[in-house]
């Protein structure tokens, strides 16, 4: 049996441009630290920070280097207006003329990448199709309001006990701007990319069910780009079809939240808002995933960043590593 | 689960601002903490009145030196603590898991795997303590937290302190007889063999749901414990070999912890790879939750010092309770006589509600189910709703007292309301706060109140008795010589019999703008016979400090020829007290601990033979001695706390912090039936359940809850704010006192 050792570093220091918030962590363990078989990028840098009353934990996102910070805030004004129980919009924003940041407040939660390596490979069919569940319903109502994500990658997905958060609005159209191909640019996860986009087309809703075929391929092998024959067999045609080159050839979002919800098997979908949330009950989560969200909670309770004044920085401080364990 | 401050929680322990209560028993309270900088804390308390005793202090700082000697593995990490405060206190690692005891209760008994992990880490953990030379001599399933990476060991001193006063004050045997070891239980030296019997009494525990020994009175149980063979029916038959020799008789015959943790687990896999899904759901729940918890503090009362503006929490406090405000308020106008004259000239008015579905509550008369309510169950609006802009209680709290066709009301003095609409039946008599009346079949006596321009300075006691209907006086019942009529504090306890109860004052009047009480005011508890008038005893009551505001009684009432009332003789300690109708001689005593008085100000719930107390332990004690009868566990630093009970029908309700209804055998004290619920909510303890012919109801989050007597489940929702929620069985409507105003749901 293992016992958790606590990861976070207390000499944190935080890098410049987070606005009023400290520093305590890094939200995501580098790409090339994760014993997964495909690093996947993040399209932009989150810490996990604490506003100067001590009060507020936040999780904020500062552009990665290079990147237009207009086109950052944009997205991130963008995001405040997102509906839903499993979207994380925006709830702060740096002003005008600040570098660029955007906060919401802190809830556990692991990245799926992450989540993957701590459970030790993809994960079970039950926590995928959850998984494609909220997120189909998710991306459901911000078509509904005329908002097309363009960002959703496994990096993208946040993994809370009550189910996903849906993070990194925006960063396909953050990038570059439409009519300049998307190829190889920093932080875009090639694997969930749609090819319209890649070439530099305008987002548009029917990419982003490319891009939650490409995130649930990652959560249930490992890789968004699996064998047919890797992915669990229920899930093979469903996933398939989302990653289809051709927009006209994916499924309708609602064919995909009949898919991975069937009302037959949720009794109490009726009687809930959401259907996908009679998925999320005990045990939608594995076991070691959940104990990770526990030990980065416990972490975060008992840490304190160096300094609540956002002064001069150095390194940058290391992420909550839920690796970082010892054997009993 | 996290609740608001009370008011006269203290700001800041230490480095540590108070954000919430975490739980509170009858030895002291856990809260949630914070630094300035945000490191977030579980601060376990000792009440300052208890830690007065040096013997309770020392056992404070033991507790503190066993929590570090079993450090932050197995137990709960401590962070700091100052045992030498006026309150101690001991700060730790908040640890999210449920105890052992509601893991094993909601879930029902773990699987094998799971008690094996278990059994093996708590070897481990008990190991670690007796390399260090420390027993826990208290091990049980509500000492234990269930998180995702093992057990962790809490409480060590608090709840034996707690169970060895009452072993001296009442005979009975210490809390959990259940997990004790025979050698403790003929009061032996209790040593490492001792906690591996309780381990193993854990374990049978988990895998059954019940311990070895069963469950009934301490005295049965502790025989059991020293002579019975342990049951081992239920327990997966692999693990009974070990567990039985764990249960030897003979300390020199049990195994040792680290035979005990090599013979259950292997060390493969992880903690969490063991734990059934329901179990790691609650786990990651309450590591979710407490991000949630924003800094509330119920209202305080204008003096002291104000609390802390509440923090601007970064998500909206949405799910938390509307920030209850204590029913101790002060009394804001000014003079009180005064302003109950501005009270009956129209200073309190009544609306319909409009933000239920449809038209509301229906006009005349129709105030059972509606058509418009009866398609909805939840959310559901009062009948009515009546705004009180100038309730002044800053003695007592406001307690309607129905009669047929009437309810009673403080409405800045006397008010009759119609149980219907809410309607004034009648202006407003100025004065007489709800303490100040009384209700015996159908007659109203109330305490007059003295007309300071027009009566002499020290006008003696009168009670008139009051006609329901008109609100006018009928007659003088008595004058009570040796009195002070114009003193506030003057209580009419209850009326019995055509005998009257009261507290009566005598002496001077407290200066303009000052607190009600003066030490020089002599203070007694008489019985007046409201037949002739004449006084039929007296008994001498404690005196009050200068400016208190603490009335002598929170609630009386008679049973047989007893007067069973609280009182709170010191300020803040209530105390059960029962006195010989006929002679007045008090024929027992005992402490109530709760940690707020008002809570048990709603009535006593009594039947010939037993009283019952909650506000913490749900407890019966016998009416002819005192003793207790039953208990339910000590309460313990998260949870189990219990409302003030209700009694009807032969089964004593009560609501359980985190859980929700619960009836109870008044007998026994076994449970008979619990809430089916899959939302618990947020259960309030701070008032006892309404109980009517099919629902029974109590608040839960922003409703007020009907659970079904039949199905133990949620039937309907309202939607309300009310603190305190009354029966009126007589009108058949749940009446509501809020902050600003009184409302009514149907009873059923």
């Amino acid at each position: 049996m293992r016992t958790p050792e606590v990861g976070v570093t207390s000499e944190s220091r935080a890098p410049r441009g987070t606005g009023p918030y400290a520093v305590i962590t890094r939200l995501d363990v580098p790409a090339s630290r994760l014993p997964v078989p495909a690093p996947v990028p993040v399209p932009e840098t989150r810490y996990i920070a604490r506003g100067p009353d001590g009060d507020r934990t936040v999780l904020v996102s500062v552009p990665l280097a290079g990147a237009d910070p207009q086109r950052f805030m944009v997205e991130a004004d963008a995001s405040r207006y997102l509906l839903g129980p499993w979207a994380y919009p925006a709830t702060d924003l740096a002003r005008p003329g600040e570098a660029p940041w955007h906060a919401r407040p802190y809830l556990p939660a692991l990245p799926l990448p992450t989540a993957l390596a701590v459970h030790g490979g993809p994960l079970p069919e039950r926590t995928v199709r959850a998984l494609g569940a909220a997120l189909a319903e998710t991306l459901a109502i911000s078509h509904g309001q005329n908002l097309t994500h363009a960002g959703v990658s496994p990096a993208a997905v946040l993994l809370a006990v009550d189910g996903p958060r849906l993070t990194c609005f925006g960063a396909v159209r953050a990038a570059a701007p439409d009519g300049t191909a998307r190829t190889g640019l920093p932080g875009l996860d090639p694997g969930s990319l749609p090819p319209e986009q890649a070439s530099g087309g305008r987002p548009r809703p029917m990419g982003d069910v490319y891009a939650l075929g490409a995130t649930l391929a990652y959560a249930a092998t490992g890789t968004t780009a699996p064998e047919r024959e890797e992915l669990p067999p229920a899930l093979r045609s469903v996933i398939g079809r989302c990653l289809a080159r051709d927009p006209g050839d994916r499924p309708q979002l609602a064919e995909l939240q009949e898919s991975f919800s069937p009302a037959s098997t949720s009794p109490v979908a009726t009687q809930t808002a959401s259907r996908a949330a009679a998925l999320l009950g005990p045990g939608w989560l594995p076991a070691r995933v959940i104990a990770a969200i526990a030990h980065q909670s416990a972490a975060l309770l008992s840490a304190e960043p160096d300094s609540l004044a956002p002064a001069a920085r150095t390194a940058e401080p290391g992420p909550i590593a839920p690796a970082a364990r010892t054997q009993d | 689960m996290p609740s608001p401050l009370t008011h006269d929680d203290p700001v800041a322990l230490g480095p540590y601002r108070l954000l919430a209560r975490l739980g509170s028993g009858g030895m002291g309270t856990v809260y949630l903490g914070r630094t300035a900088r945000g490191r977030t804390v579980a601060l376990k308390t000792m009440h300052a009145r208890i830690a007065a005793d040096p013997d309770s202090r020392t056992r404070f700082r033991l507790e503190v030196d066993a929590a570090r000697v079993i450090g932050g593995r197995y137990g709960a990490q401590v962070v700091d603590a100052d045992p030498h405060a006026e309150t101690p206190w001991l700060a730790t690692e908040y640890v999210f898991g449920p105890p052992l005891d509601d893991a094993v209760q909601w879930n029902g008994p773990l699987p094998e795997a799971s008690v094996r992990a278990l059994g093996a880490a708590l070897a481990n953990a008990l190991g670690q303590l007796h390399h260090s030379d420390v027993v826990h001599r208290d091990l049980k399933p509500s000492n234990i937290m269930v998180t995702a990476y093992g057990p962790k060991v809490i409480d060590f001193g608090i709840a034996r302190a707690i169970g060895d006063a009452r072993l001296t004050r009442t005979g009975a045997a210490v809390g959990t007889p259940a997990f004790m070891s025979p050698e403790q239980a003929t009061g032996q030296e209790h040593d490492a063999a001792g906690d591996v019997f309780a381990l193993a009494g854990v374990l049978v525990f988990a895998a059954t749901g019940h311990g070895p020994f069963g469950q009934g009175q301490p005295a049965d149980l502790l025989y059991r414990v020293r002579y019975g063979e342990p049951d081992l029916g239920d327990v997966p038959p692999a693990l009974t070999p070990l567990l039985a020799r764990c249960l030897a008789k003979d300390p020199g015959l049990r195994p040792t912890t680290s035979e005990i943790a090599s013979q259950l687990h292997d060390g493969s896999g992880e903690f969490a790879d063991h734990l059934p899904d329901a179990v790691l759901s609650e786990i990651g729940r309450r590591a979710s939750e407490v991000w949630a918890v924003t800094a509330q503090r119920m209202a305080a009362p204008t003096e002291g010092s104000p609390p802390p503006a509440p923090a601007e929490g970064s998500r909206p406090p949405a799910p938390a309770k509307p920030t209850p405000v204590s029913r101790r308020r002060l009394f804001a106008l000014g003079g009180g006589v005064a302003a109950g004259v501005a009270a009956a000239a129209g200073g309190f008015w009544y609306w319909r509600d409009q933000s239920g579905a449809g038209a509301g509550p229906g006009g005349q008369g129709e105030y059972a189910d509606n058509g418009a309510s009866a398609k909805r169950t939840t959310g559901l609006a009062p009948l009515w709703k009546v705004s009180d802009r100038n309730r002044q209680h800053e003695l007592g709290p406001l307690v309607p007292h129905p009669v047929p066709g009437t309810v009673l009301m403080d409405q800045g003095g006397l008010a009759g309301l119609a149980p219907r609409t809410g309607a004034a039946k009648w202006g407003v008599i100025s004065g007489a706060g709800s303490w100040q009346y009384a209700v015996a079949n159908g007659k109203v006596y109330r305490i007059e109140e003295p007309n300071p321009d027009v009566d002499q300075k020290h006008p003696p006691l009168a009670i008139h008795s009051v006609n329901s209907d008109s609100g006018g006086t009928l007659a003088t019942v008595a004058r009570l010589s040796d009195s002070n009529g114009s003193l506030r504090g003057n209580q009419l306890l209850c009326v019995a019999d055509e005998v009257l109860y009261l507290a009566v004052g005598d002496g001077a009047d407290p200066p303009s703008g000052a607190g009600e009480f003066r030490a020089s005011q002599k203070w007694t508890l008489r019985a007046v016979d409201g037949r002739t008038g004449k006084t039929l005893w007296t008994r001498p009551l404690p005196s009050r400090r200068n400016d208190s505001n603490r009335l002598h009684f929170l609630a009386a009432r008679v049973v047989g020829n007893r007067l069973i009332t609280l009182q709170e003789r010191e300020e803040g300690a209530v105390r059960v007290v029962l006195h010989n109708t006929r002679t007045g001689a008090v024929s027992w005593e005992a402490p109530y601990s709760v940690d707020d008085p008002e809570t048990v100000r709603e009535g006593i719930s009594a039947d010939t033979s037993h009283v019952y107390l909650g506000a913490g332990q749900l407890r019966a004690l016998r009416l002819s001695d005192g003793r207790q009868v039953w208990s339910s566990r000590p309460t313990h630093g998260y949870g189990e706390t219990y409302s003030p009970p209700t009694l009807k029908s032969g089964v004593l309700y009560a609501v359980v912090d985190g859980a929700g209804l619960v009836a109870v055998d008044p007998r026994s004290g076994k449970q008979r039936w619990a809430e089916k619920s899959d939302t618990p909510g947020n259960a309030f303890v701070t008032c006892r359940p309404v109980i009517g012919a099919r629902f029974a109801y109590y608040k839960n989050g922003v409703t007020l809850r009907a659970v079904s007597l039949a199905s133990h489940t949620a039937a309907r929702t309202y939607v309300t704010s009310g603190e305190q929620f009354f029966g009126d069985e007589q009108n058949g409507i749940v009446i509501a006192v809020a902050n600003n105003y009184v409302a009514a749901y149907p009873l059923a």
